[in-house]
């Protein structure tokens, strides 16, 4: 397949339609992350039923580690992954760096539900658009060039989801009993601070060609050791194996939901690849809605509080999607997207990475010297086992005693499948999963 | 001949990586990450 560029004189139109047909996957991207990444946050209310905060992240982590390696292999195969990394390989640094942020803010935010609850600790946490429009400025050309209207969407984007975040730190302080919410808020805004900042290795990545297929398939080893490492010191040996012992009758749901978790953060790689980081962190975050939507229709979670905490939970959820929505909609012009090429070749001078693989990968296309991807018998192999290991735990699985309303689980669930259909094949049409 | 064009490419491999201001950020976050954990836990 031939490279092209999007605003090259030659094919300035064709170009310009392939940036914006990018630019809508990129968008669509974003919104489905935060339908998934919202749904994958539910299993956590497990913590509610005495099992410990590490346990539950390091379960969680060993159902992500299943997703990122069988996903990989069901979509395009390893033998993409196994190309990429010889063309890049300096990104497995950062791709396991990346992971070991991951864990250790994942593990933060059950710290934070349990303190101060997930409608409240969700909009705290998405903080990290903050930092990562930050990020994305400072190292990756971002919003450089980009006009005063853009700027404006993006700034008053960011000041609404600060006001937003501000208001649900006071609901919390006000409705809270638990004299530790002070605790549950720094973790939620540390966990914030590391998934911002986890961005910095996303846009790397993508800026110097790697597939996103490819880059979270090393991320898990440093979610899976970071994950680890925390569970065996804060629990210790002996003790984390009769934790998992005597919870193996909920680790499947815990799995499952980092099972769905890798699939929302699959789609927030991709929106972070075609419209940045600045843009596709805060679309992303609207997972903060579809947290409140399962807190709320499903689990209950407001029942009985003061009207004035239901309104503060809901107008500062409100104010932060408005803020969100502004910033996505500031879409990145051609004078942009030049600055973004220009960090582009900065990578690929310093790692010494092909210009024309950068090129083609950053317009969603294979480059002309790629040998297309194909799946192999140890794909399948993969596959099946990741696929074995769930149904083991799922046979062992009991349904957690704890009240839910089953008519709003089932209709969410139903969207959160059709977001996924839509942008799925979207991207499988446009890009192949590049 | 290739066993050391390997070892140079990978000394320059750590060095990019290791002068580059994109790695230590992350770092320096991750550390202060595990210390509020340790704080809160």
């Amino acid at each position: 397949m031939r490279s092209t560029s999007p605003d090259s004189d030659a094919s300035q139109s064709p170009g310009i339609a392939r940036a914006r047909s990018l630019q809508i996957l990129g968008i669509l991207s974003g919104f489905t992350a935060g339908a998934w990444l919202g749904a994958a946050e539910a299993p956590t209310k497990l913590v509610t039923i005495g099992i410990s905060p590490v346990v539950i992240s390091l379960v969680m982590v060993v159902g992500v580690f299943l997703a990122r390696w069988s996903l990989p292999a069901l979509i395009l195969g390893t033998s993409s992954v196994r190309a990429d990394v010889q063309r890049a390989p300096h990104l497995i640094v950062w791709a396991v760096l990346a992971g070991c942020m991951w864990a250790t803010a994942n593990t933060l935010t059950i710290f934070a539900i349990r303190e101060i609850g997930l409608s409240i600790a969700f909009p705290l946490w998405n903080s990290n658009s903050l930092l990562g429009i930050f990020w994305g400025f400072l190292f990756f050309n971002e919003l450089r060039q980009a006009g005063w209207r853009r700027w404006s969407g993006v700034l008053g984007g960011a000041l609404a989801m600060c006001i937003g975040a501000a208001i649900l730190a006071a609901a919390t302080t006000s409705q809270s009993s638990n004299a530790h919410s002070m605790n549950g808020v720094w973790a939620a805004l540390g966990a914030g601070a590391l998934w911002g900042t986890m961005y910095i290795p996303y846009r790397k990545a993508y800026l110097t060609g790697m597939n996103p297929l490819s880059f979270i398939t090393f991320f898990t080893f440093g979610e899976l050791g970071m994950m680890a490492i925390l569970a065996i010191g804060y629990t210790g040996f002996g003790p984390l194996r009769q934790q998992l012992f005597n919870a193996r009758g909920v680790l499947f749901w815990l799995m499952l939901g980092g099972f769905i978790w890798v699939i929302g953060d699959l789609f927030q790689q991709y929106a972070a690849k075609y419209i940045g980081i600045s843009r596709g962190i805060p679309l992303s975050n609207t997972n903060q809605l579809w947290g409140l939507l399962w807190g709320i229709l499903v689990f209950g979670e407001l029942q009985g509080r003061a009207n004035i905490t239901y309104w503060q939970v809901i107008g500062g959820s409100l104010l932060m999607a408005l803020g969100a929505g502004a910033i996505a909609l500031s879409s990145a012009n051609r004078d942009e997207r030049s600055r973004w090429k220009e960090a582009a070749q900065r990578e690929g001078e310093r790692y010494g990475v092909s210009s024309d693989y950068v090129q083609a990968r950053m317009d969603g296309r294979q480059a002309a010297s790629e040998a297309a991807p194909r799946r192999s018998a140890s794909d399948w192999i993969l596959v099946a086992g990741a696929t074995a290991i769930l149904l083991g735990f799922a046979s062992i699985a009991r349904v957690p005693e704890f009240s839910f309303h089953r008519a709003p689980a089932l209709a969410l669930t139903a969207a959160v499948l059709v977001l996924l259909g839509i942008t799925g094949l979207r991207l499988w049409r446009t890009t192949r999963f590049q | 001949m290739v066993a050391e064009q390997t070892k140079s490419g990978a000394k320059s491999l750590a060095a990019n990586v290791l002068t580059d201001v994109h790695f230590w950020v992350p770092v320096a976050v991750l550390i202060g990450g595990l210390l509020l954990l340790r704080l809160v836990s």
